[in-house]
Formats: structure tokens, C-alpha cells, sequence
């Protein structure tokens, strides 16, 4: 079984896919934080970090490249770190300008959650963003998340000061969302 | 003058040494700072520290280059009683507080004291705009402790971690410089 939605596969990252990863990190609009900044991120340096990753089943992070099934085109990634096992995660998401408003980065989003709740036995799932990018915000509430912390003019961006958003998905909120699943691991609390 | 030069109420800030490893072993080991020990990832927030993990906590503490660590000691008979971080790793725009107290030092003013230096190193040394510190839902008497202080809730992430039983929330809390200004400005008014 892949990792497969209605319009996106989620793959694994290769080689030839980081050209539009460096140009998508390279990118002031798809690059959330100044922290990434300056955008002068190369090709061989993402395929060098790609080439230096170690085989481990002591995994808590991952990057999955979006493929839309109707071309075949690399559309973007979805991401998650600082995994707890069994316990949370937060995740990332950035797609190419080409792809925004054609349901690709929902879907590619609702895969990626399937596979943190279905598979990964997380109980919840969050994400951190900014204030200036209403359509992550408007992206994740399509998912169900929903703000939990708004940290204050933490963020200097676009020459403006924007809060930090954390938002959250609880795990029987998303098996509420999907009827068409059943949630069968034991409440821990 | 610079804020690491505190020296009230017979408490004192100075870098921790290998030294100090005994002390820190003892106070971090104490049960009621479980899950409140604040220390670097990778290191045990729960399970007892043995004496090699204090000493990998030092060897962090000392190779840090974009935050710091400090020992708080009673100027009076040296002892250690706890330690103090500022942290602008991520961005100086908004970096991060934390104080750990022993708990047998707690509730003589000593967090108020560093927090203020931390505070103040971070307004006044470094271009923070605002600092944000979390603590775990069931830690009350640190929540309460940072609104003493005059941080802001700034929200709860849900399921942060289990204790006794419950799942609680990484609780989120901010400081902006304008609040930190006016505050310094009505104790010397004070």
C-alpha cells in the first residue's frame, strides 16, 4: 500500500527532485521563516543531505515528496519532525506555486495525516506557522487543526511583525472527520 | 551594569564548572522536579540522572555558543541552587527563558531574581522583541510563577505529554519588550 490520495502519491525524496526543493526553499513566499533566510540554498547542497542520510529505524522526522498522479509532476513535500512515538509530531507542507488552488496540498496533507494516525499511532498532530500565511492557516482548518497558541510578534517577516500560530489536531478529531475509518487504538488517557 | 553582575539577596550567577557536577546530580535527582528539569534534548526528563548523564548536561552547557546556562549559588556558603537559561538559537527576534530552582530553594524569591537577569540580558544585551517561556499544564506553581513575572498565556498545545495519568499541554507563554519597559518603569517609579 503507497501513500496515495485522490490527485497525489507521497514518495519518497530523490535525487532529481531537489532542484525544485532548493528553488522551493529559495522562494520568499513558500519559505516561512527568516531562520531558512538567505534564499541562496543550492541544488547539490539538498542533494548532499539527501546523499548523507544514514539507514535507521530510530526515525522521528521525514520528508515526502509530492507527486500528482494525473502528470506525474513533482508538486512539492509534506514533512514532520520532532516525533514522539505514539505521541505527536509536526508537520510541514510546501507546494510549488503552480500547484496552489488545485487541491493538491489539502490532499497531500490528508495523506500525510492518515499516515501519522493510521500508522504511526499518534495522538496528535500539530503544525507552526505565522499570522501572514492565511493560507496555511485556512489550509490546516480544512483538515480540522485549530489554533492553539498565538505567540505574540514572534515572527519578523515581509518587513512585518506577524504571531506565531501553533495549531493542533487531536486524534478523535480526525477519526470524527473520517467516518469511513475506525479508530482502533485503546485511549491511553 | 551588565545584568550577570546580580548579586542580591545572597544569590549570585556564575558559569557552572565540572565541579559543580555533585550538586546539580543531587538537586536534579530530587523527584519533585520531574518532568520540570529543563534540560538539553536527549536527556531524560523523568527516569533518575546518573552521574555520567550530569556530566553530558554540563559538556552541553559549556559547548552552547547562541545561549546560556548559569549556575544560581548562594553567595554565602557556594551552594548550588539551581540554573537560568536564555536561549535565541532559533531567532534573536524571540528567544526563550527558563529557571530551575531546587526545590528545597523554592519560594524565597530566588526565580524572580534570575528571571529578571535573564530578562534583562535578553532586552538589553541581545535585540529580543519578545521572549516566550512553556511549562507543562500541571506544573501550577510554575504558570503562576511566570505570571507573577508578567508573562502573557499565550495558549495550550494539547498533549505535550502524559503525567498521572492525563495527558497535559505544552502552555505557551510570551513577553513583549514594550511590557518588559514598563514594568522596569514602574519599579523604579516604585
Amino acid at each position: 500500500m503507497s501513500l496515495e490520495g485522490k490527485l497525489v502519491v507521497l514518495r519518497e525524496e530523490r535525487r532529481e527532485d531537489q532542484r525544485l526543493f532548493a528553488d522551493l526553499r529559495n522562494d520568499l513566499d513558500t519559505q516561512a521563516w527568516p531562520k531558512g533566510l538567505p534564499p541562496d540554498y543550492t541544488e547539490e547542497m539538498h542533494i548532499k543531505r539527501l546523499e548523507t542520510r544514514e539507514f535507521s529505524y530510530e526515525r522521528d522526522s521525514a520528508r515526502l515528496a509530492i507527486v500528482e498522479k494525473a502528470s506525474g509532476r513533482l508538486a512539492g513535500f509534506v514533512s514532520y519532525t520532532g516525533e514522539q512515538h505514539r505521541l505527536s509530531a509536526s508537520i510541514g507542507i510546501v507546494v510549488s506555486r503552480e500547484f496552489w488552488g488545485t487541491g493538491i496540498g489539502f490532499d497531500a496533507q490528508e495523506v500525510l495525516l492518515g499516515f501519522l494516525f493510521d500508522e504511526l499511532g499518534l495522538r496528535e498532530v500539530h503544525l507552526w506557522t505565522h499570522s501572514g500565511i492565511s493560507k496555511a492557516i485556512a489550509l490546516a482548518g480544512r483538515s480540522g487543526f485549530v489554533e492553539c497558541i498565538r505567540l505574540r510578534e514572534s515572527v519578523f517577516k515581509n518587513g512585518r511583525l506577524l504571531d506565531g500560530v501553533v495549531m493542533s489536531l487531536l486524534r478523535e478529531d480526525y477519526y470524527a472527520r473520517h467516518t469511513d475509518k475506525v479508530d482502533r487504538l485503546p485511549k491511553v488517557a | 551594569m551588565l545584568p550577570f553582575s546580580l548579586k542580591r539577596d545572597g544569590i549570585a550567577l556564575r558559569a557552572f564548572e565540572p565541579t559543580d557536577v555533585h550538586a546539580l546530580y543531587a538537586y536534579l535527582n530530587d523527584p519533585a522536579l520531574e518532568g520540570r528539569r529543563y534540560l538539553p534534548d536527549g536527556f531524560p526528563d523523568l527516569a533518575p540522572l546518573s552521574a555520567r548523564h550530569v556530566e553530558g548536561i554540563l559538556e552541553h552547557w559549556q559547548k552552547e555558543s547562541e545561549s546560556w546556562t548559569l549556575a544560581v549559588v548562594d553567595t554565602t556558603s557556594g551552594a548550588l541552587l539551581g540554573h537560568v537559561r536564555a536561549d535565541w538559537e532559533w531567532d534573536p527576534h524571540c528567544p526563550s527563558a527558563c529557571v530551575v530552582i531546587a526545590p528545597a530553594q523554592q519560594r524565597r524569591g530566588i526565580g524572580s531574581a534570575v528571571l529578571a537577569v535573564a530578562l534583562a540580558f535578553l532586552f538589553e544585551e541581545t535585540p529580543a522583541h519578545v521572549v516566550s517561556g512553556w511549562v507543562a499544564s500541571w506544573n501550577e506553581p510554575a504558570l503562576a510563577f511566570a505570571l507573577h513575572n508578567r508573562f502573557s498565556e499565550a495558549g495550550r498545545q494539547p498533549r505535550g505529554g502524559l503525567h498521572a495519568g492525563s495527558f497535559y499541554s505544552h502552555v505557551a507563554l510570551d513577553l513583549l519588550r514594550g511590557e518588559w519597559t514598563a514594568m522596569r518603569e514602574r519599579r523604579y517609579v516604585a
